[in-house]
């Protein structure tokens, strides 16, 4: 104990003796693993904040958006199905005029239960853009027909717009939705109430705040009942909400909510929308429910067999799988860039320790012509490179909590330090002193006592 | 008879120099009592320093035998090696050989923190006791370099006694000191003698050859002679009658009973 003691005493003097040389080493390890720990816990707590929105939105949620459909890999088993389905139907029906199966696989991924008209023999390849549009008579349909699916709402998105109440006023984000909207995505009310079917069947002109806009714009006041405008048009307020905070860089609290047929009468001109919001009533029957929204859509938009549908329909699973793969993603590469400056540091670890080694010859020599056996010198060294890689490890966390602390001052993230990358770094770095060290610290061993003394 | 504590047969030892062969001892044949005090002489270049490291475990003969204490030492390997150097013999050096950025007490303890042996309780006052027998009480938290060239000998004699071990070995201890610095050093020497220690020196001066009972003559390689000092000079005598006498004598000679 008393030598391990000394060693580091003995490690800590000759680190000590050339501080800018010894910090220049470390360098390399301080930013190693500075940057492990930073990357580990800022990135694990941006996947825990995206799927934490995403649960709260709930990860059976789909979504419907006008446009073409391109088959999605991850729903690939519910296409498949469909072109099972078309492939039987065309063949019992048309008879001798059927293709290979191959070559009908290779039409893009559609058709129905209404098949049997013949298949177009001729170009239906992609270079047809299909861009469909959604209406109400949409939503409408996916209510009445679908078994699946529960509180379908359309969303129409109308950007940012003028809104003013009293004297001041700015540009707001709108969007027109139906009741049901709550309940899809996760909202909550704070005053009042949102509105209701009745002001969405009526077209009623009032208006559920996001709490920014609250207080942005009424402080202290009880918005509700209020008189506000849109692009001019008078609303009153109905609700508010509480707040949302932000999911992919945006949020509800500076947003607000009119019911969608008084937004397409009054402000958008056009009987549109953006999008259909739904959920399955199981997370089970995801892709069951996308097949089952592809066909009543396609019948709703009378799309022949074989033709591509002209509207998109993903899930929220497949949104956190994706958001999680992209944080996987940059951690992995931002893990690698840190691995290689560990790497490069360890090995400026072992040059400084080789020129340790030559400088100390003499000190070697003194210390083994009064009996220092060459596992003392080993021991005396590799001490010495642990002891450096170490303190630059810690100096390193050092780091990565300030970063982590910078990074958590000007952005939403919450980033915690936890232990295991901290005891794992820890760990590394030892590793790394004892590993790059070896070499110097044996070449120090084997020299002899005589030959080290003469050395000037 | 006496115990031969060492004895060598045939030890030759050849540097080799890129294609140059030096035949830097051609054949020793020593042997010296438990308890001698034995001086080596020989002009620059004799072989007295190869032949002390060769002595003192430092480096090995190219062929020959060497026992000390009864060991072959030919047969040991590079820890048995260390561990004689150790424990076994105190080796001072002519340029001190002391490490700068410790301190006097670093530096003597250095060869306990080899040792293993583990007697914290005692080693403090171990190490007090060491230096005050080199008469460096006051110095213990100097730096070598804040000392003179006699203090710092003084300093690598105490390093040297400190594991308690049965042989001095010194080549050319007095060779980096002025006269009187010197005969302080031999009187260590002889006090340590006297309480039972073998001491082996080099030097090329027979005036420090002198205070030993024994010289031995060493020409180009080998022994060419050897005579007994019939009155050894006494250094302690010599020093009151040289000037600026120091009582540190006197404290070594009363301080360091129960170190030896
Ligand atoms: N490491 C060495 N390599 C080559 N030759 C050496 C070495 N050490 C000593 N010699 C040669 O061996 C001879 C004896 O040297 P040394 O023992 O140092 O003599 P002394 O100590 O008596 O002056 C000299 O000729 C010297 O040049
Ligand atoms: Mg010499």
């Amino acid at each position: 104990m008393k030598r391990i003691l000394e060693n580091i005493k003995i490690a800590f003097n000759s680190i000590t003796l050339n501080k800018l040389r010894s910090f220049l080493t470390m360098l390399g390890i301080i930013i190693g693993v500075g940057s492990v720990i930073a990357v580990t816990s800022i990135g694990s707590a941006a996947e825990a904040s995206i799927s934490e929105n995403i649960q709260s939105v709930g990860s059976n949620v789909i979504t419907i958006t006008p446009g073409r459909d391109r088959p999605f890999t991850s729903s690939s088993s519910g296409g498949e199905s469909l072109r099972e389905i078309q492939r039987e139907t065309n063949i019992n029906r048309s008879g001798g005029n059927a293709r290979p199966p191959e070559e009908q696989g290779q039409g893009p991924a559609g058709g129905g239960f209404m098949g049997g008209m013949p298949m177009i023999e001729e170009e239906e390849e992609e270079e047809e853009i299909v861009a469909g549009e959604l209406y109400l008579e949409d939503v409408s349909a996916l209510k009445e027909k679908s078994d699946l699916l529960e509180n379908i709402a359309p969303v129409l998105t109308l950007g940012n717009l003028n809104f003013s109440y009293g004297s001041s006023s700015g540009n707001i984000s709108v969007t027109a939705t139906s009741e049901q909207y709550p309940s899809l995505s996760g909202y909550e009310i704070d005053l009042g109430s949102f509105f209701t079917e009745f002001d969405v069947l009526n077209a009623t002109s009032v208006v559920v705040l996001g709490y920014d806009v609250v207080t942005d714009y009424f402080g202290k006041i009880n918005p509700i009942g209020e008189e506000v405008k849109i692009n001019g048009e008078k609303f009153i307020v109905m609700g508010t909400l509480k707040s949302a905070g932000y999911t992919f860089g945006m949020s509800a609290d500076n947003s607000i909510f009119i019911p969608v047929t008084t937004a397409q009468n009054k402000l958008y001109g056009n009987d549109t929308i953006n999008q259909i919001t739904a959920k399955v009533k199981s997370e089970d029957f995801i892709d069951a429910a996308i097949i089952e929204a592809k066909s009543i859509l396609r019948e709703q938009h009378s799309i022949l067999p074989g033709e591509p549908n002209d509207f998109e329909i993903s899930s929220s699973e497949q949104l956190l799988e994706m958001a999680t793969s992209i944080t996987d993603t940059l951690v992995i590469t931002l893990a690698s860039i840190a691995a290689i400056s560990l790497l490069v540091g360890g090995i400026g670890i072992m040059n400084i320790m080789f020129v340790s080694v030559t400088e100390r010859t003499r000190e070697i020599g003194i210390r083994k012509a009064i009996g220092a056996k060459n596992r003392d010198i080993l021991i005396q060294f590799l001490t010495e490179s642990t002891v450096l890689s170490l303190s630059g490890g810690i100096t390193g966390i050092g780091l990565a909590g300030l970063i982590t602390w910078i990074i958590n001052t000007f952005t939403a993230l919450s980033s915690l330090i936890t232990i295991s990358p901290v005891v794992i770094a820890l760990a590394f770095s030892t590793v790394i002193g004892l590993l790059f060290g070896i070499l110097p610290a044996m070449r120090a061993a084997r020299l002899s006592p005589i030959e080290s003394l003469r050395y000037e | 008879m006496e115990k031969k504590i060492i004895l060598t047969k045939e030890i030759t030892k050849i540097y080799k120099v890129g294609d140059i062969k030096v035949n830097a001892l051609r054949g020793i044949n020593l042997e010296i009592n438990e308890g001698e005090f034995v001086s080596i002489m020989g002009p620059s270049g004799s072989g007295k320093s190869t032949l002390m490291n060769i002595l003192g475990c430092l480096d090995k003969p190219t062929s020959g035998f060497y026992y000390l204490d009864g060991i072959n030492v030919m047969d040991l390997n590079d820890n048995q090696l260390a561990e004689i150097r150790n424990k076994k013999v105190g080796f001072v050096f002519q340029t001190f050989n002391l490490l700068p950025r410790l301190n006097i007490i670093g530096n003597v303890e250095l060869p306990l923190i080899y040792s293993r042996r583990e007697q914290s309780r005692a080693r403090k006052d171990l190490i007090n006791e060491v230096i005050n027998s080199v008469g460096l009480a006051e110095w213990i938290k100097h730096k070598p370099s804040e000392l003179s060239g006699g203090q710092r000998q003084r300093v690598a004699i105490a390093r040297a006694l400190i594991n308690n071990p049965a042989i001095i070995m010194a080549d050319e201890p007095t060779g980096n000191l002025d006269s009187r610095t010197g005969e302080e050093i031999m009187a260590i020497f002889q006090e340590l003698n006297r309480r039972g220690k073998t001491i082996i020196f080099v030097t090329h001066e027979i005036e420090i050859a002198k205070h030993s009972g024994r010289i031995i003559y060493l020409r180009d390689g080998i022994l060419c002679g050897e005579e007994k000092v019939k009155e050894p000079v006494n250094a302690c005598k010599m020093l009151e009658n040289m000037p600026k006498l120091e009582d540190k004598i006197n404290n070594f000679s009363n301080n360091n009973s129960n170190v030896i």
